[in-house]
């Protein structure tokens, strides 16, 4: 398959030769073959031409959640993978978000064997402990055999010190990196929302600060000891930046990434009660928003993820306290990002993290494999039930105006618009 | 005619002052109505109430029910343990199914905060939050400042406490909103352990000494202990809980000034407050009973004035 590419602005901070430069570019096969001010269309090629075209090599993200198999009715890989073409992402890091619980080989190369054949290229994450119940490591190592780039016991604290000290001694014979979710579970208690004035206004149950900045204060004390990688999938407070960022001024294998809505909103969304806002971890405070954007823009968080998480609307239309975390993000996170740095940020940051997974990163040049995202950064749209194509429809960002829209990728060969 | 701004009683924090100075007015000519020896008025005739009850519930479920008859309205009770809501039917189902028999008004009691919100969003009926989790019990607060009106004239200006389990309780949170609302000077008053940590954000100051925080007011309004609410144990004992937080009659006696004791209800004894000084004159534990129903007139004829 043959796509002429043309008058595509190149966004590609870092390079040279391209960036910021206005090019044709020609893929064939799924190799980039021509890159220049202008190439006439060979025959049998197709020709994509867009209003305020840009192009950047394919987007990454670290954590996003669909789930099959157990929870289809809030998403299939099929459909969450059409759901990230669409948004701009050629490759995901999937949450052992599912049922049961991807703690084995198997269970891994279920994943690996569904995404085939995909636009998106989609990496399974492992559960670090067996069924992510906490208790003993899972077979870690045969399940990086079988392609999970990581393990993480999802969104769940591991509240035995012990074993997140034995998880990051063991990996280390084969370079593998435990995630660790950023919140001491005594302390959160019942909480669901951000301790705060406002909820103490709306009588919701609080969870401290102190509940995430426990747990990363203990997980690098931890990583001190034992050396090995870590990474914190979601930070949440003005304090976690500060701890990272000294842990980071000590040389240990520390990354974190902030979920996208942590950088748009604050608690006081939560005032009407609505259960899209209803996130694990909680929306914080203005000062927190402001101390994680800070921190993105001085390197202490190294990645930005769309913490995407379908939640079908049976468990979203009900009582606040009885609804399920999560929002939708894959779709509104190019426009959210885009609105909140300058573009070059944005694709940086979308562009970046593949390596500390041991994920190849794609390269913009004459003959390399084409892994390539198209946008448009000045378009702007209300996000809508209609726009969304998620099965899920839990958007956080219902009805909130965003600028930067995604026209499609380039990847594997396929032209997903 | 006068109206209220709201179309359902949420929480206090969606009403304005003309709307409470409103639904006391209403409330006076209702206390009047009921002290007749016919305690009954046609006025909501052609309405119906459902009451739902998500949590039990002995005086408000009485009182609310009391005043829907009193106006004349046509009523059905409906309560349902939180069990039987886990066998599968959605709070928006259950209230959809009820008001599909023609129902013009929900007065409903639910464990969660914001179910009234949340429904209101949902459902076409006029919503009366009865106590939602520790969000709000709007009619206790309004039935607390009527009373504090009734007893010392108005509320502008006076110095209340408010004592006990101030985190769990949906009454500190609605009296707070009411009494500020009002011009009252506020003050909370209990363990660290059972005190929201921003809870000055409403404008209310902290007293963890009992003594110091009675010296200080013009009234008290006792809460009771929710240990129904708590996970873990924010205290060691009733008894020591007692000890710091309880007020009996040697420590009203103290006092240099004689204060008024008030108490939602219902009262554990010899907990936060003691036999003697429930009974003694100071208490207006009673009247703020008597008042709850002429409050819940005012309250429901106000909202179904705005029905059509």
């Amino acid at each position: 398959m043959k796509v002429l590419l043309k008058s595509a602005k190149i966004i590609a901070p870092g390079n040279k030769v391209y960036h910021n430069k206005k090019r044709d570019i020609l893929v064939n096969d799924g190799i980039i073959e021509k890159i220049a001010a202008s190439i006439t269309s060979p025959k049998g090629t197709s020709v994509i031409e867009r209003t305020n075209l840009h192009v950047s090599l394919g987007w990454f993200d670290s954590g996003v959640c669909f789930g099959e198999p157990g929870f289809e009715e809030r998403e299939t890989i099929a459909n969450g993978l059409k759901v990230a073409a669409k948004s701009g992402f050629t490759d995901i890091l999937l949450n052992p978000n599912t049922h049961p619980s991807p703690d084995t080989s198997s269970a891994i190369v279920f994943l690996t064997d569904k995404a085939k054949n995909h636009a998106v290229n989609l990496f399974p994450i492992g559960n670090m402990s067996v069924q992510g119940a906490g208790e003993n490591l899972a077979e870690l190592f045969d399940m990086k055999k079988a392609g999970a780039v990581a393990f993480y016991d999802y969104k769940h604290a591991i509240t035995n010190a012990n074993l997140l000290k034995i998880a990051l001694l063991y990996v280390q014979n084969f370079d593998g990196i435990i995630f660790s979710y950023p919140q001491n579970a005594e302390v959160r208690g019942k909480g669901n929302v951000d301790e705060s004035e406002v909820s103490t206004r709306l009588g919701l149950k609080g969870i401290p600060a102190l509940a995430e900045e426990l747990q990363i204060a203990r997980d690098l004390f931890i990583l001190e000891y034992t050396g090995g990688k870590l990474h914190i999938p979601t930070l949440s407070t003005a304090k976690s930046v500060k701890l990272v960022a000294e842990a980071k001024r000590k040389k240990l294998d520390v990354s974190c990434s902030v979920p996208v809505h942590h950088l748009v909103f604050d608690h006081s969304v939560l005032e009407e009660f609505d259960t899209n806002f209803k996130l694990s971890p909680p929306l914080r405070g203005k000062s927190d928003q402001k101390a994680l954007i800070k921190g993105l823009q001085d390197g202490t968080i190294d990645f930005v993820t769309a913490d995407h998480t379908p939640i079908d609307v049976e468990q979203k239309r009900v009582e606040f306290d009885n609804a399920a975390y999560g929002s939708l993000g894959l779709e509104s996170a190019f426009g959210a990002l885009n609105q909140q740095l300058q573009l070059e940020a944005c694709i940086t940051l979308l562009t970046k993290g593949r390596e500390r997974f041991g994920i190849p990163t794609p390269e913009f040049k004459e003959g390399a494999t084409a892994g390539l995202t198209l946008f448009n950064p000045e378009g702007e749209y209300t996000q809508t039930e209609n726009r969304l194509e998620s099965t899920s429809k839990n958007s956080a960002f219902l009805n909130h105006t965003l600028k930067g829209e995604v026209y499609g990728i380039l990847n594997n060969g396929q032209l997903i618009l | 005619m006068s109206e209220l701004s709201v179309n359902h009683l949420l929480g206090i924090k969606y009403l304005n002052k003309q709307d409470i100075e409103l639904i006391f007015e209403t409330a006076d000519h209702f206390k009047e109505v009921i002290n007749r020896s016919i305690k009954k008025v046609p006025t909501l005739r052609d309405i119906t109430i459902a009451n739902i009850f998500f949590e039990n519930s002995t005086r408000t479920k009485l009182s609310f029910e009391l005043a829907e008859k009193r106006l004349s309205a046509d009523v059905v009770n409906f309560s349902a343990s939180q069990s039987s809501v886990k066998k599968g039917e959605t709070l928006i189902d259950t209230v959809n199914n009820i008001l599909s028999m023609k129902v013009d008004m929900v007065v409903m009691r639910h464990p969660n905060p914001g179910a009234g919100v949340f429904l209101s969003k949902h459902v076409d009926a006029s919503i009366i939050n009865a106590g939602d989790g520790a969000h709000e019990h709007p009619t206790q607060a309004l039935l607390d400042s009527y009373s504090i009106r009734e007893k010392l004239g108005s509320v502008k200006g006076k110095n209340i406490v408010i004592v006990g389990d101030i985190l769990h309780s949906r009454v500190a949170l609605s009296n707070i909103f009411a009494l500020k609302l009002q011009g009252a000077n506020v003050k909370v008053c209990g363990p660290k352990t059972l005190m929201p940590k921003h809870i000055e954000s409403l404008g209310v100051q902290v007293e963890t000494n009992l003594k110091k925080a009675l010296e200080w007011c013009d009234v008290a309004n006792m809460l009771r202990v929710q240990n129904e609410r708590m996970d873990i144990s924010y205290f060691p004992t009733t008894r020591e809980y007692a000890q710091q937080f309880g007020v009996n009659k040697s420590l009203l006696e103290s006092l240099n000034k004689e204060i008024v004791i008030m108490h939602p209800g219902p009262i554990n004894r010899g907990v936060e407050i003691t036999s003697d000084v429930a009974d003694s004159n100071q208490s207006i534990i009673l009247e703020q009973v008597e008042n709850g129903v002429a409050i819940r007139m005012a309250v429901i004829y106000l909202l179904a004035s705005k029905i059509k």
